[in-house]
């Protein structure tokens, strides 16, 4: 009998040990939200995303990371936020209420107020991007949103866009630069400052929102000189630009739009094969880029979730702005968490964001210590461009924003 | 003096209002509501075009043909199944509103939500000298033309035509003269949602196709309307007209001022003249 005890004893012991080993070696869930948009007219843009950001997260996860000897691993839950600030709010809340989300990452619509609000109030660390409505004179208040990190620095890339386009076509006349009015303000104004500046010839327009038919502005451009026109992220218009401005018989105007083309063969379609020929947009390939340096170990992993997605889905997956945005953010969030030794002490978090050096899916960047566009924290990236070549995006120019300071 | 093209551009602007407004005023005079949902009967009517020409392959003429027709069956089941059961003007039109979000819904969920085009219909352009005109506006302008005509021709010399005018004027004496009252207003909210589906089938491939696209032709058709005066068929005509040419030549010369413009000069002749130009009845 007492034979039997012990051998119990012995097994129970042995199970007892190896669990808890086994358990102790398991990764632990770090939960992270994404306020994104899933539905309405910009619903392309948040769905795009959603099978490579899966996919990264996955590949991610097989390292995973390590603070105090533990090892973490990233948790990606979605809610849409529907593009409006009502459904930025409930997005956050409940991402950060009743999913548990620790952190909020990859949001990037123009509901930065009410997201941030409520991520702030909580004392969750939102990793978002610059834009009109985060800059001096709009509502972003470093003291006021203290857990904002500007991950993406979109108001600089927009500007050194601009700058890519004239590197890429040095004899250009004028830039017509055209946005929907909605996006007047103070970020615009900082625009013209800095394009100014630069000392970029341009000249600047407005359309109503909902606009399809974009003949006076074409005509507006044309009579200002300019042979290149730049479009602030309005996908359909810049189509229908393209396309008008090609049966107006302005085949010389060059046209372009801030943010990456979804889909080529929707541009093809929409404009016509002929119009789209040399459309410029933003470029996130990084195992292009020519003037940023991507860490090797982070392009085989963005290579390796285009073919994961590809597979998915059918069909060559081809878009890779998503390389850019959440990727970018969780390195972001890993690299401090790990420099900061800590994967609960937001502030002491923080702390480590504001000024350090992070090594990410676009380059190796310091955020920024000193005010920029009024946050202390905006990250760099390197403005590359393409431009629609046959039924291809081809590398046209790149421009990197300088690491700040 | 705003160039050539700045011209030719209110023109097709005004086409696509002329063809939306007419069939807004078609249903309105009749069936006496106004129907939010029109702006839907577009979008869906670009819709049908696309997936005609580039799914089953069928010329352009005939998708317009087929949008047309396909629309009016379903505004058809649209007033059978909700319209007639609702009770008042007002919950009529509140209804009406509730299938904007309905229709863009469901087409967000049947065709997705990624801009389509239709770049290869009608490719090619006429060279003028100083501008060019698009195969494709020589057609949408081609198009309202013939719709004019035969709308023309159906309403003032046709039984269905005689019957409509009747019973816009007097809807009660029209019934005792043997008018199916209830059978008529099936027919012209047909007839008006397909003119609808063919204005979005005729301009598709100008512009871009998604879900999204009914809000503002919807808008301007109301402005149109509201221009003419409500219930004027004329005044849907020359309201489309005066629309399409101001949001043209005043975008041109004040950018994007132009719609606190249009909306001014509706509002001022509103002051002037409630009823619209061309008063509330239909001529």
């Amino acid at each position: 009998m007492k034979k039997w005890i012990i051998i119990w004893a012995a097994l129970f012991i042995t199970v007892l040990t190896f669990g808890l080993a086994s358990a102790q070696n398991e990764p632990i869930i770090i939960k992270v939200g994404m306020p994104t948009v899933l539905s309405g007219p910009a619903a392309p843009w948040g769905q795009v995303g959603m099978d490579p950001y899966h996919a990264w997260i996955d590949l991610f996860n097989k390292e995973g990371f390590k603070v105090g000897g533990k090892t973490y691993n990233f948790k990606l839950i979605t809610v849409d936020d529907k593009n409006t600030p009502e459904g930025g709010a409930a997005a956050a809340k409940q991402l950060i209420y009743s999913d548990g989300c620790k952190f909020l990452a990859g949001h990037w619509t123009w509901n930065f107020p009410s997201v941030a609000t409520v991520a702030n109030q909580a004392k969750v660390i939102l990793l978002t991007r610059t834009g009109n409505e985060a800059v001096p004179g709009g509502v972003y208040d470093p003291k006021k949103f203290p857990y904002v990190v500007f991950a993406n620095d979109s108001m600089g890339q927009y500007i050194a866009d601009h700058l890519a386009i004239v590197e890429a076509y040095p004899k250009y006349k004028k830039i017509g630069i055209l946005d929907c009015v909605i996006g007047k303000g103070p970020a615009a104004d900082i625009t013209v400052a800095a394009l100014n500046k630069a000392g970029i010839r341009f000249v600047q327009e407005w359309f109503p929102f909902g606009t399809q038919d974009l003949t006076p502005y074409i005509t507006r451009f044309k009579e200002a000189g300019c042979d290149i026109v730049y479009i602030a992220g309005w996908v359909g218009e810049t189509m229908a630009f393209a396309k008008q401005r090609w049966e107006m018989g302005f085949k010389d105007m060059k046209v372009g739009h801030s943010g990456p083309f979804v889909s080529v063969d929707m541009y093809l379609a929409v404009s016509g094969k002929d119009a789209a020929q040399g459309l410029i947009g933003q470029y996130w390939t990084s195992w292009e880029f020519k003037k940023t340096k991507v860490n090797p170990k982070y392009i085989k992993m963005c290579k390796e979730v285009q073919e994961i997605v590809s597979k998915k889905q059918g069909k060559p997956f081809n878009y890779t702005g998503w390389v850019g945005w959440l990727p970018n953010h969780l390195l972001i969030l890993s690299q401090a968490m790990q420099k900061a030794g800590t994967v609960d002490d937001t502030d002491a978090i923080m702390k480590v964001i504001r000024g350090g050096t992070f090594d990410t899916t676009i380059g190796k960047w310091t955020m920024s210590g000193a005010k920029t566009y009024g946050s202390p924290i905006v990250f760099g990236c390197p403005a590359a461009l393409s431009v629609i070549k046959g039924d291809k995006e081809v590398y046209l120019s790149e421009h990197p924003t300088k690491p700040l300071p | 003096m705003p160039p050539a093209g700045i011209w030719i551009d209110g023109l097709i602007q005004s086409c696509a209002y002329m063809t939306m407004a007419f069939g807004m005023v078609l249903v309105f005079s009749i069936l006496g509501i106004l129907n939010w949902t029109h702006g839907q009967f577009y979008m869906l009517g670009a819709f049908v075009v696309y997936y005609a020409i580039t799914a089953v392959g069928i010329p352009f003429p005939l998708g317009l043909l087929a949008a047309g027709v396909l629309v009016a069956g379903l505004s058809i089941l649209v007033k059978k199944i909700i319209i007639d059961h609702i009770t008042g003007d007002l919950y009529v039109g509140v209804a009406t509103m509730g299938l904007i979000f309905f229709f863009e819904g469901a087409a967000s969920m049947i065709f997705g939500m990624q801009d389509k085009g239709l770049a290869r219909v009608l490719p090619g352009v006429v060279d003028l000298g100083s501008f060019s005109v698009s195969y494709q506006k020589i057609a949408v302008v081609s198009f309202t033309l013939v719709i004019m005509i035969i709308l023309f021709i159906m309403l003032n010399f046709t039984r269905i035509g005689l019957a409509i005018r009747a019973t816009a004027q007097q809807p009660d004496a029209a019934s005792l003269y043997g008018v199916s009252v209830e059978r008529l207003s099936l027919t012209v909210m047909g007839i008006g949602c397909g003119l609808a589906a063919m204005a979005g089938g005729i301009i598709a491939p100008l512009y871009t196709i998604n879900p999204f696209i009914g809000g503002i032709p919807m808008i301007m058709s109301l402005l149109a309307i509201v221009i003419g005066g409500l219930g004027s068929l004329t005044g849907a005509i020359v309201g489309g007209l005066i629309l399409g040419f101001l949001n043209s030549v005043v975008a041109y010369h004040l950018s994007y001022l132009s719609e606190v413009v249009l909306f001014m000069l509706v509002v001022i002749i509103l002051l002037v003249r409630p009823q619209g130009l061309f008063g509330a009845s239909v001529k």
